[in-house]
């Protein structure tokens, strides 16, 4: 393999023509994101294209992630930023990208992820949902019962 | 819209001394205008595990309002033992009842119960959560015995990792500002560094020591706590540490005479008995200082005014 093609994955996986790049995945978490495409039923007959461990200048090394779709849930945008703040998701149009989408952390997520405090009443009463409230401007996030706050990592993702 | 209590976190500096303003009011009170205050209005008491302090406290203030109180004070005899959701117990006793005050093992309780109602909600402790009617009492005793608050310096004495009480209180007390704290522990009981780090910009200081005795000279306020065995992971932690301090009264010759005690109750060895009858005891008086508050929470969620 040349050189240009380890550093440059479009030349690596083929160009689309219309649909979705998920780039600047933090490596290894490549599959969780194909993990939460694949949780949208209404994705599941459209061709994805995986690419693991590319070279990165920003990131070290990265994953990267293509889906031949007109559209994507509005959900999976947030989805998509809490299982990596960074990643950036382009719209292609004709080869070309149309649209660029800047992930950002939400300022709450609700009925997204489970409460790890094993006595918060969310885990023990049924059908009740979660909230978390970003506190600080980080990746802190407060359960909006018990009142603890966790970092976005230690959040246990409920797909939908 | 109903209005809840459900954490000190909810509360503004100002909600908090609307609170303490309601308070005063109604101490000023004439009791027989107090007693038509909530005449037919009815307080359902839910209480999910044993209590009796806050329960009879938060019962006797809704009766000296002349409303009507109804309840459980343990779960064994009702539908929570067959398997009732939380949410459908609330919404039930929301038909029998103006306003719900709840004490349950695991937190975030009363914030689901808050939820699952259109009454007002009282948080009256969410496992080891939120207590706010307790730091609200203690606020008002404080401020009552000194006439302010920003300015005091006060002790928190005892167990202050575990203590729901002292964190609470110290985060509201924090609101105020330009407080001087005394953080007095065994070296495995201090302080968590998050309490202590989100003080800085308060206008707050804090010292940190194992001795009681060399700090009661320097302070207006001992607050002191239990040290409570069911928090302890290990029972062996816990015998090292439960008579780490006792304040009795002979620690407390030739310390000022404007210096004050507080304690939420129950106490086990860290008061002797012989400090109740000095100047210094400011903690039964404490307790007749909650029913005045609950009093007032009552009130500002049913929008009665006195």
């Amino acid at each position: 393999m040349s050189s240009d093609k380890r550093e440059n994955p479009v030349l690596h996986i083929p160009k689309i023509e219309n649909g979705f790049v998920f780039d600047h995945i933090p490596a290894g978490l490549g599959p969780r994101v194909l993990e939460l495409l694949r949780s949208f039923p209404e994705l599941s007959g459209a061709i994805v294209t995986v690419g693991l461990n590319y070279r990165s200048g920003k990131l070290g090394s990265k994953d990267l992630l293509k889906i031949e779709v007109d559209d994507l849930p509005e959900s999976l945008l947030h989805l998509a930023a809490l299982i990596g703040p960074g990643i950036t998701i382009k719209k292609i149009g004709g080869f070309e990208v149309v649209r660029k989408y800047g992930l950002e952390l939400p300022e709450a997520i609700e009925n997204l992820a489970r409460c790890r405090n094993p006595n918060c009443v969310t885990n023990t009463e049924r059908h009740v949902g979660t909230r978390f409230d970003r506190v600080g401007g980080g990746s802190g996030y407060r359960c909006n019962y018990c009142e603890r706050v966790f970092e976005l990592r230690e959040l246990e993702l409920r797909l939908p | 819209m109903k209005r809840d209590l459900i954490s000190l976190n909810d509360l503004s500096l100002e909600t908090i001394q609307g609170y303490l303003a309601l308070a005063t009011q109604v101490e000023s009170m004439p009791e027989a205008d107090r007693r038509r205050l909530l005449a037919g209005k009815i307080l359902a008491v839910l209480f999910y595990e044993p209590s009796t302090r806050t329960r009879l406290s938060f019962e006797s203030a809704m009766y000296r309002l002349g409303g009507n109180v109804l309840g459980f004070s343990e779960t064994g005899s009702t539908s929570v033992a067959k398997g009732e959701s939380l949410a459908d117990t609330i919404r039930t006793v929301e038909q029998y009842a103006d306003i719900i005050v709840i004490r349950h093992p695991k937190e975030g309780t009363a914030r689901l119960s808050a939820a699952s109602c259109s009454i007002p909600v009282i948080n009256a402790g969410d496992g080891t959560n939120q207590h706010p009617s307790q730091t609200l009492l203690d606020l008002y005793t404080i401020r009552k015995l000194f006439g302010r608050i920003s300015g005091l310096r006060i002790a928190f004495a005892g167990d202050l990792k575990y203590s729901r009480t002292v964190h609470s209180l110290l985060q509201a007390l924090g609101k105020f500002g330009g407080v001087r704290f005394e953080f007095v522990s065994p070296e495995s009981l201090r302080m968590p560094s998050y309490l202590k780090d989100a003080l800085a910009g308060t206008g707050c200081t804090f010292t940190e020591t194992v001795d009681l005795a060399g700090s009661l000279a320097g302070c207006d306020l001992v607050y002191m706590t239990r040290i409570q065995k069911e928090r302890f992971p290990d029972v062996l932690e816990y015998e090292k540490v439960k008579d780490a301090y006792c304040l009795d009264a002979r620690l407390l010759k030739g310390v000022p005479e404007q210096l004050r005690i507080l304690h939420p109750l129950p106490r086990v060895n860290e008061i002797a008995t012989d400090v109740d009858s000095t100047v210094h005891a400011a903690y039964f008086p404490q307790v007749g200082n909650g029913v005045i508050m609950r009093q007032a929470i009552l009130l500002d969620l049913l929008g009665v005014k006195p």
